[in-house]
């Protein structure tokens, strides 16, 4: 039966609603997870706090398993759902770029939305510099163009080209994950600050 | 209990299950057999070969015709900027982003009407839009786009306009409206047709 979109089962305008109330409870969690607080994204750089990574991949690997029970179960059909098309060369230089971005500024787009609605005056300075980013990229596109579109790989699935089932690569996935958990919080032990403590209010 | 172990307890079972079990690659259909029914019933699907013969005059950048004869017979002769995707192969991945999008009106043509409504028929069945027949396939566009008839005198105002419409289209397509003459027909399709690239549809990325 879904996507409920894509099989008409809501209106578009619905659609659009659903999608309102979710970026909401996204921009809630983001929030009670402490992400408006630049010090936390840095934290995962220098090990002394690895919120981020837990937050992300249990989201990550509950996604995973939800998509694939409701695909089981019949109620979403998996070939519409939306892949980012992978391109090799940007990938990997838009990452370097975006992490460096996001260990200087403390921030990334989501997060420094989230702050700036609690009014922290750095994550507007960070909202600033992703504008002027967007502008030089949109300005300058002439310029990496070809770099933008090298190696185009498609839509590729990471458990099709290690040829395993879906399945199985979401369990592996939810080990790496599960022992990432323990890693996080031997390295939050390790690299402890004094002046930082864990999940201040 | 710390919340990594109830978080592990939770989940791992869940993997393991989901591991174990086989995929689910079942396309459902998504017309019912009523729907279906009355979709054949207005027959919506179809389109003269008038509608078609403009379209491509006209340029249209939404039209995409698709031959779904077997490929020696689309080498022979096929419509102009037509693709080729023979019946057998209608429902391979490799066609799936050409079948099913909304931004292009694609068009089946055969040599008749039968195998390009029964393409229509399967991609209908499967919740895709935008798929269109052209009626009477390629017959019946050699006939009337290629060769048109001319009406007797006696002919009503309509049909006479309607055989100036033909024959217009028909001698910008390169067929023979003004001289009736079979080669022509087959000097057209020598000429073989662009290959298409697939469209690939963008939307916009989210991100973190």
């Amino acid at each position: 039966m879904g996507p409920l979109f894509v099989n008409e089962i809501i209106s578009e305008n619905t659609n659009l609603f659903l999608a309102f109330i979710i970026g909401i409870g996204f921009g809630f969690v983001l929030e009670v997870n402490g992400f408006s607080s630049s010090r936390r994204l840095a934290g995962m750089f220098y090990g002394y706090d690895t919120t981020v990574l837990k937050v992300f991949f249990t989201a990550a690997i509950v996604g995973a398993l939800g998509l694939l029970f409701l695909s089981l179960f019949n109620w979403i059909d998996l070939s519409y759902i939306y892949i980012n098309p992978a391109y090799m060369y940007s990938a990997i230089g838009g990452g370097v770029v975006m992490g460096a971005g996001f260990i200087m500024g403390g921030y990334c787009p989501g997060t420094s939305f989230c702050a700036a609605s609690i009014g922290k005056l750095d994550a507007l300075a960070f909202i600033g510099g992703m504008f002027i980013g967007i502008l030089i990229f949109t300005e300058g596109y002439p310029l990496w163009e070809d770099f933008y579109n090298a190696r185009f790989l498609g839509s590729p699935l990471l458990s099709s080209i290690l040829g395993m089932s879906r399945g199985v690569f979401t369990f592996l996935i939810v080990l790496v994950a599960l022992g990432m958990f323990w890693v996080g919080e031997w390295s939050e032990k390790k690299f402890a600050r004094d002046d930082y403590k864990l999940n201040q209010k | 209990m710390n919340a990594r172990l109830i978080l592990a307890t939770a989940v791992i079972p869940l993997g393991l299950i989901i591991a174990a079990v086989p995929e689910n690659t079942t396309k459902p259909y998504k017309l019912t057999a009523e729907q279906l029914l009355e979709e054949v019933k207005s027959g919506t699907q179809y389109l003269q070969t008038e509608e078609v013969a403009d379209l491509v005059i006209s340029k249209d950048p939404t039209l995409q015709l698709i031959d779904i004869r077997p490929v020696d017979e689309f080498e022979k002769f096929s419509l102009p900027g037509a693709i080729n995707i023979p019946l057998v192969d209608i429902l391979s991945s490799d066609w799936e982003e050409t079948i099913n999008q909304d931004v292009k009106m694609n068009v089946f043509y055969s040599n008749g009407t039968n195998d390009a409504n029964q393409a229509w028929m399967i991609t209908r069945q499967l919740g895709y839009r935008n798929n269109y027949v052209l009626q009477g396939g390629v017959n019946y566009w050699a006939e009337t786009i290629m060769n048109p008839e001319v009406p007797p005198t006696t002919s009503a105002n309509e049909e006479m306009a309607k055989y100036d419409l033909r024959k217009g289209a028909g001698m910008a397509l390169g067929g023979a409206a003004e001289i009736t003459q079979p080669a022509a027909a087959v000097a057209t399709g020598g000429v073989k047709p662009p290959i298409q690239k697939k469209q690939t549809k963008r939307k916009v990325a989210g991100g973190c």
